[in-house]
């Protein structure tokens, strides 16, 4: 890094890079979130379900993203903790219409939070994406914020977002909270 | 911010709650921080291998195992689940549907159903099952929620007589009483069941009112006698794999095994069994080699397999069946005597282990993941105990008896149990994706063989190959000997039970009783020695009868007193025996000594008496 560029990123100026880790059950949306935040040029039309992990970059607010795209079926669920290591954040994607699954998301969840990667940064930042707030059946974000216990989140700061992946309505915000969060614990 | 209004004011009210969420989030923080509520709530959760999905205690469901299934209804992977509810027994009999926690659909049944598929019947593209309900004697068939096809059973013959009854009356030969009469009588001929179900109406009718109307509704229409499905089940037509044709399988009332190709809805092959089936459980592809269990109301378990027209005994139970479940190759089945056993196919018990309670459903849990088959068991205890083999590895503990169950893939997620219980409220659980089987208690005791526990078995000697060889002759031996030991203690409690021996080991009287026989006949003396055994009780009042064939002896004194008898001597009686039958045959004489006052015999002696010389 040559001592221009230490300079610049010592001012805030140059792109920072962060690595968020983007986990949830299959089926959730985690895929098609990403696609949204990516140029278009880049973007895929097919979203198929992802097999094992993909990693993604794109740039948000100043701030270069290289996101781990879990896969959220099953037996690709022990992937996610050799991930835990090294990020700056947590993306939770939910598929707020599954409401049968809603617990498994949670069990996952507490689990995550209570691996020792995790537990012992508690101001790593978690930001939760509400998704297909657009179907019928989905559950209100409280609704969701309430069955997966938020509340009881001791430092850890949180955010909950309902979203669209199809249409885009919402991821902006989420993105946006995340930024804040890791701006502000940089400085 | 409530939540069912932020729920349908949807998207615009979403962009304006954002900030309050924000503020609200923080604001938790800060709160709860410091409180440790959650760790305890959430304690028993954690030991439980199961999340509750789903509760709902009102929805009173009333349904069985086998009425109880997944669908992919879309064909998308996202599997719906189908109960099909009995309503209460006559009327209300519903098919549900469930999406999720949601009800998508619900269907009125016209009868009560007895069991529900999912199957493909054509190879169109995209595959799209299509639900099977059983009820009554029809297979309602439905396809994306409509209804589409309805399989009427082949009506079964009629009884020549019940025919003959029938067109007398429409002739006038015959009035509705004589037609009852007539029909009664055949009933006890050939039984209620080989009757038409129009005859076991009329017969059931007793008011002449509305006998009459009854005849007059029905009598010009054609008899016809149906049976009803019992059981259904799906057999893989030619190819293993998940979406591929189905062949159906039903049992009915008319004690048969029907397959069935849905295509054209004909039957492919029909079998025979001595009784009416109840559960069905079956392997293999219907093209290539199958094997049918089935268990029926005799309490047996019969196999059909490719190519036969009747069941083959397996297993005979000692009490019904309440759920029947194919466990690899092997049958486990639930009885009302509270045993859960594991036969071979060819009726050999594996194993049995006692429950604590009555059983009340099983069913199977495949957990592909974990490449494992648990066998889960519902109790009366209020409990659902797993088996894997015959380990217990896990249990849960339910509100209420649940009578009804099934696991599978529901929604997406692949390892969901559901369970319908008693009091009708149904309950969803999924299995935690960390859970791990061990066993946790070993029943070692009941299940009476063996452990699970690897032991460390030394080379085979020669010694142990003589030893082997030896064996069954060792065991053959014991056998006899054990068969010898059993006719003896039944002939010896078979004496004690009539008090036919001549030692008493009565506690008040210990009396020894001995006879002999003196001369040559026809003319014989007998003399009785009794002797008292105990060390100082004396016995009193007794009395000596004799018993015999009054056609071939007379016996002098039939009767004779013994006031009182001292312990330790012995004291003799005599008598003068005449053979009284010209042909000079023998026969026994038995001696009581009974206790005056009392009526059985304290002892008794038979003296087989020889035969006679011929007077002179
Ligand atoms: N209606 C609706 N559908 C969505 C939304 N987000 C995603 N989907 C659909 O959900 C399906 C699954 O999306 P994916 O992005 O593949 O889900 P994923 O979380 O990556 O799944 P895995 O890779 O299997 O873990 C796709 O068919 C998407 O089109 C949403 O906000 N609304
Ligand atoms: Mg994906």
């Amino acid at each position: 890094m040559s001592l221009f560029s230490r300079l610049l990123s010592y001012l805030g100026l140059k792109k920072k890079e962060v690595n968020i880790l983007v986990v949830g059950l299959d089926n959730s949306g985690k895929t098609t979130i990403l696609n949204n935040f990516k140029k278009d040029e880049d973007k895929s039309q097919e979203i198929v379900a992802t097999i094992g992990f993909n990693v993604e970059s794109f740039h948000v607010n100043n701030l270069t993203f290289s996101a781990f795209d879990m896969s959220g079926q099953g037996r690709y669920r022990n992937l996610w903790e050799h991930y835990f290591k090294g990020i700056h954040a947590i993306v939770f994607v939910i598929d707020s219409s599954d409401s049968l699954r809603l617990v498994v998301a949670k069990d996952e969840l507490d689990l995550m939070l209570k691996h020792d990667e995790i537990a012992s940064k508690p101001n790593l930042p978690l930001l939760i994406f509400a998704n297909k707030m657009d179907l019928r059946d989905a559950l209100s974000s409280v609704r969701i914020s309430q069955a997966l216990g938020l509340e009881s989140l001791q430092e850890r700061p949180w955010h909950i977002q309902a979203s669209n992946a199809i249409t885009g309505q919402g991821l902006q915000e989420g993105i946006q909270w995340l930024t804040e969060q890791l701006i502000n614990q940089k400085k | 911010m409530d939540s069912d209004e932020q729920n349908i004011s949807g998207l615009l009210d979403d962009q304006s709650t954002l900030d309050d969420r924000r503020t609200s989030s923080s604001l938790s923080n800060q709160v709860i921080s410091g409180e440790s509520k959650e760790t305890l709530i959430s304690k028993p959760e954690i030991a439980s291998k199961w999340l509750t999905a789903y509760n709902d205690n009102l929805c009173s469901l009333y349904t069985l195992t086998a009425c109880i299934c997944f669908v992919d209804l879309n064909g998308d992977g996202d599997q719906k689940l189908v109960i099909a509810d009995l309503g209460n027994g006559v009327q209300g009999m519903k098919l549900n549907i469930y999406k999720g926690t949601f009800i998508l659909s619900q269907l009125t049944l016209i009868d009560c159903p007895s069991g529900v598929v999912s199957f493909y019947m054509d190879s169109n593209a995209p595959r799209i099952p299509a639900i099977g309900v059983a009820s009554g004697s029809y297979l309602y068939i439905y396809k994306n929620l409509k209804p589409f096809y309805k399989f009427g059973l082949p009506s079964l013959e009629i009884h020549p007589s019940e025919q003959d009854a029938w067109n007398q009356l429409v002739a006038d030969k015959i009035d509705a009483s004589q037609l009852k009469v007539l029909l009664e009588n055949l009933r006890i001929e050939v039984g209620e069941a080989s009757l038409t179900a129009r005859s076991q109406r009329l017969i059931d009718l007793t008011d002449p009112g509305v006998i009459d109307d009854f005849i007059g509704r029905y009598k010009d229409q054609p008899l016809k006698r149906s049976t009803i499905i019992t059981c259904i089940a799906t057999i893989k037509k030619t190819v293993d794999e998940d979406n591929n044709l189905n062949c159906l399988i039903i049992g009915t009332e008319n004690k048969d095994i029907l397959i069935i190709e849905p295509d054209a809805f004909t039957i492919l092959t029909s079998v025979q069994l001595p009784s009416i089936p109840v559960f069905l459980e079956i392997s293999g592809l219907f093209n290539v080699e199958y094997r049918v269990i089935v268990s029926c109301r005799d309490a047996c378990i019969y196999t059909i397999k490719r190519g036969f027209k009747t069941g083959r005994l397996c297993v005979q139970l000692n009490s019904q069946p309440v759920g029947l479940v194919r466990y690899n190759n092997n049958i486990i089945v639930g009885t009302m005597d509270q045993c859960l056993s594991c036969f071979t196919i060819n009726g050999n018990c594996v194993w049995k282990i006692n429950q604590q309670s009555g059983i009340t459903c099983l069913t199977a849990i495949e957990v592909e993941i974990l490449g494992l088959t648990l066998i889960a068991v519902a109790l009366e205890s209020r409990t659902v105990v797993f088996y894997n083999g015959k380990s217990k590895v896990d249990t849960i503990e339910t509100e209420n008896v649940i009578t009804s169950m099934k696991f599978g893939r529901y929604g997406r997620e692949d390892n969901t149990l559901v369970m319908v219980s008693r009091s009708g409220s149904l309950s969803i659980r999924i299995l935690k994706r960390t859970a791990k089987f061990t066993s946790i208690e070993s029943d070692f005791g009941e299940a009476g063989s063996g452990s699970t526990m690897k032991m460390n078995i030394p080379k085979k000697t020669k010694l142990f190959i003589d030893q082997s060889v030896r064996e069954p002759i060792h065991r053959a031996f014991q056998q006899d000997l054990y068969r010898l030991r059993l006719v003896v203690a039944r002939a010896y409690v078979k004496a004690i039970a009539a008090s036919l021996n001549p030692m008493s080991s009565n506690a008040v009287d210990p009396l020894k009783l001995s006879a002999q026989v003196h001369g040559l006949g026809p003319v014989f003396r007998l003399i009785l020695e009794i002797q008292n055994t105990s060390l100082d009780q004396p016995s009193y009042n007794l009395n000596l009868f004799f018993y015999c064939d009054v056609k071939i002896y007379r016996i002098h004194r039939n009767f004779i007193p013994v006031p009182n008898l001292q312990p330790g001597y012995i004291y003799t009686f005599a008598t003068k025996v005449e053979c009284v039958n010209e042909l000079n045959v023998s026969d026994f004489i038995k001696i009581h000594v009974v206790r005056e006052g009392d009526s059985t015999p304290i002892i008794t002696a038979i003296i087989n008496m020889p035969s006679s010389e011929t007077p002179v």
